[in-house]
């Protein structure tokens, strides 16, 4: 974006009249133009509801997912860093006027890299408890989530100890990345000593184009076959925790899987466009299934069963293969690219924060990854960390907080 | 707020509950429970002034303290030197093991001292320099002292290669000891050791950068945590009066609690282990514990800041 702005700004015309024409078209891009899944979203995201925000609300520009382990010693203290995240990530998510310090006041209240005026713009924080938390220390194994457990390793996996699992999971969301740092900080700085920092990684989403998907760093829109959000009764079925079915207090909630998968960029690069989209099953330009013209169109697998226009083993009809019996197993995804350092032989290490929530992991995400095992993408897709989570249901008000309900 | 109430109760005896009530006077505030605080959760959210009936510290006030400091820093030394006696005499016997016996406890001597940030100056750098900024790093002949030694038996196995440095070691100690007495030392950064040799530690010892060959930056570590005890003690009576939250009973908690983590890793092991020998877990343990101390620590130099007050400036937001 800051290319193109200053491009126009520049009045220079030549030869792109494409790029000029599509970013008038976009239309007021001046405020919003770098929006994520739906404009820009300075206004605050509740962080009060039955449920928490960072779900299914759109995604913002950035990302960050960061786990922690607790060192509490008992379960007092554990319970008090939960509150204590809870109240910061209120006053977060609601913007405040920061306290920068004044004279002879100790160490400086805020980290200040946001200036006097905290804006919230569109921050989320989104809790969410992993498996070992409800171990032997702090008496909670009878209130965990019954479908939660430790995410196991996949036959194609190659995780790495130092960025899997966790005993709590912060996922924050935003449309600046100095926000993220900015909460980031504040959030660890009030639960220092209690809850120690295991992983983080950081994300992003490709400038929104005019309409669909993003694309990921192996070059092909995804996210497109999404489950509707605003459809509430689907996301009953396929998001929420219902009552009943869980212990009372998860109510509300859901399960958050994530997964870091590393792409092998420049392997797929030399690897020839044709041959990549029978691996994906979708049109690289486009997005639109192989066959089909545009992106939304059904990849219609009852006229192909042989997979001659999409192969039986391509990644989307793996996934989701449309029948009856699968679509049950769909997952909300909200995912992220990421892009960090390099490997030993210099080569890039970036790919995908793949992040999906299901009501329950074994019926939806665990069934999709079986599918997918062995699947010709394999070679260039290396899952090297992640866990799974549960996010309990929203504070219900202000003196609510998120998990309160473990030790109710 | 409920939550951090219900945390202190239990936990603390009823002197913590007047000192809070009193608090809460000062303040006329009720949304001051954080001064009885006994979680270490939201260390910094709000805080009391300190009331303007007590007198400013001025240097006089660091007397006291830092004659006491000296004190303790010459024993140290004077125990440091007989165990780098021992370290030379264990290398004149080509007696590998004794060797880093002895220099572990030499090391930890000197972690005690609380040395931070250079405050001995280019002697410090003799003693414990690491070879960072020398052109060269660890093969320049500028790189001396313990490190260096540390270098020669844990990675070169040769007590050969540690005489001449431990020989170095044993002069350059004891010319501190000698300056000790009469070193000046400033009282601000005297007051800023309360949470700076801790920093010190989770920057140069829990990174691993300090000790790599011997990976005993616990060692270093234990020794920074009695530093840092010893330190907050001279200045006690000084930030007791101008504490209205309360930061020092639980900066003493937070440090007693990284101490008695340590004690249990070496109960455990038969000694403090090798930093990154550790399980995942213990790790994080160690380096939150040593994170929230500093954080806790952080507040002292203000309490008791020596500098005549500036003239009053608009605060912030």
């Amino acid at each position: 974006m800051m290319r193109r702005r200053t491009f126009l700004a520049g009045g220079a015309a030549a030869g792109t009249g494409a790029v000029l024409g599509r970013v008038l078209g976009e239309g007021a891009p001046a405020q919003g133009a770098q929006a994520g899944d739906a404009g820009t979203t300075a206004r605050p995201v509740p962080f009060e509801g039955a449920h928490q925000a960072g779900v299914v609300d759109p995604r913002p520009r950035h990302a960050i997912f960061a786990a922690f382990d607790s060192v509490a010693p008992n379960r007092t203290e554990l319970a008090d860093a939960l509150a204590a995240l809870s109240d910061r990530a209120r006053r977060l998510t609601r913007g405040y006027d920061a306290l920068l310090g004044a004279p002879s006041e100790g160490p400086t209240p805020d980290s200040g890299i946001l200036g006097p005026q905290v804006q919230p713009s569109g921050l989320t924080v989104t809790i969410a408890l992993g498996a070992t938390l409800f171990d032997g220390r702090y008496g909670l194994a009878d209130r965990r989530p019954r479908r939660l457990r430790t995410m196991p390793t996949f036959p194609d996996d190659a995780l790495v100890p130092d960025e899997t699992h966790g005993d709590l999971l912060l996922q924050l969301c935003a449309d600046e990345e100095q926000v993220l740092l900015h909460a980031l900080r504040d959030l660890m700085r009030a639960t220092r000593g209690t809850l120690a920092a295991r992983w983080k990684i950081q994300g992003y989403l490709p400038e929104a184009p005019a309409k669909g998907a993003g694309r990921n760093l192996l070059g092909f829109k995804d996210g497109t076959a999404n489950p509707d959000t605003s459809d509430r009764d689907l996301m009953r079925r396929l998001v929420w925790v219902a009552r009943g079915d869980e212990p009372d207090w998860a109510a509300d909630g859901t399960y958050q899987v994530v997964r870091i998968i590393r792409n092998r960029v420049e392997f797929w690069d030399r690897v020839a466009r044709s041959e990549q989209e029978l691996m994906i099953g979708r049109d690289k330009a486009t997005g639109a299934p192989l066959g089909r013209r545009a992106e939304n169109d059904d990849p219609d697998y009852a006229h192909d069963p042989d997979g001659e226009r999409i192969p039986t083993d391509a990644h989307i009809r793996l996934a989701r293969p449309r029948t009856a019996a699968t679509e049950g197993s769909r997952i909300l995804r909200r995912s992220y690219n990421y892009s960090r350092g390099l490997d030993e032989a210099g080569q890039l290490d970036m790919g995908l924060v793949f992040c999906c929530f299901q009501a329950d992991v074994e019926r939806q995400f665990a069934a999709v990854q079986k599918r997918l095992a062995g699947e010709p993408l394999v070679d260039y897709i290396v899952p090297t960390g992640g866990g799974y989570f549960f996010v309990p249901p929203g504070a219900r008000d202000e003196q609510d907080w998120v998990g309160s309900g473990l030790f109710a | 707020m409920l939550s951090l109430q219900r945390a202190v109760l239990p936990a603390v005896a009823g002197a913590v509950i007047v000192a809070a009530a009193i608090v809460l006077l000062v303040r006329g505030g009720g949304e001051s429970t954080e001064g009885a605080n006994a979680a270490p959760a939201r260390p910094y959210a709000e805080r009391s002034v300190i009331p303007s009936t007590i007198r400013r510290v001025t240097p006089a006030d660091y007397r006291a303290p830092l004659r006491s400091y000296r004190r303790h820093v010459r024993a140290a030394l004077a125990r440091m030197l007989v165990d780098v006696a021992g370290l030379r005499a264990a290398i004149a016997r080509d007696d590998l093991s004794g060797a880093k016996a002895a220099w572990l406890r030499a090391f930890a001597d000197y972690g005690t001292i609380g040395a931070a940030y250079g405050a001995f100056g280019e002697l410090d750098r003799a003693i414990n320099g690491l070879p960072d900024g020398l052109p060269g790093g660890a093969d320049s002949a500028r790189f001396t002292g313990l490190h260096r030694i540390e270098r020669a038996l844990w990675r070169r196995r040769s007590t050969d290669a540690a005489r001449a440095p431990a020989a170095r070691l044993a002069r350059d100690v004891t010319r501190l000891r000698t300056r000790v007495a009469t070193l000046d030392i400033d009282p601000l950064e005297y007051s800023l050791r309360a949470h700076e040799i801790l920093e010190d530690s989770l920057h140069l010892e829990l990174s691993g950068r300090a000790s790599p060959w011997s990976g005993a930056a616990l060692v270093a570590l234990r020794a920074n945590v009695r530093g840092t005890q010893v330190v907050v003690r001279t200045l006690r009576r000084l930030v007791l009066r101008r504490d209205p939250d309360r930061r020092l009973p639980q900066a003493d908690r937070a440090l007693r609690r990284l101490a008695r983590a340590l004690d249990d890793l070496a109960r455990a092991h038969g000694g403090l282990p090798a930093w990154p020998s550790l399980t995942t877990r213990d790790s994080e343990r160690i380096a939150a514990l040593t994170a929230g101390a500093a954080e806790q620590l952080a507040y002292i130099p203000e309490l008791i800041d020596p500098r005549p007050p500036r003239p009053a400036q608009r605060a912030f937001g």
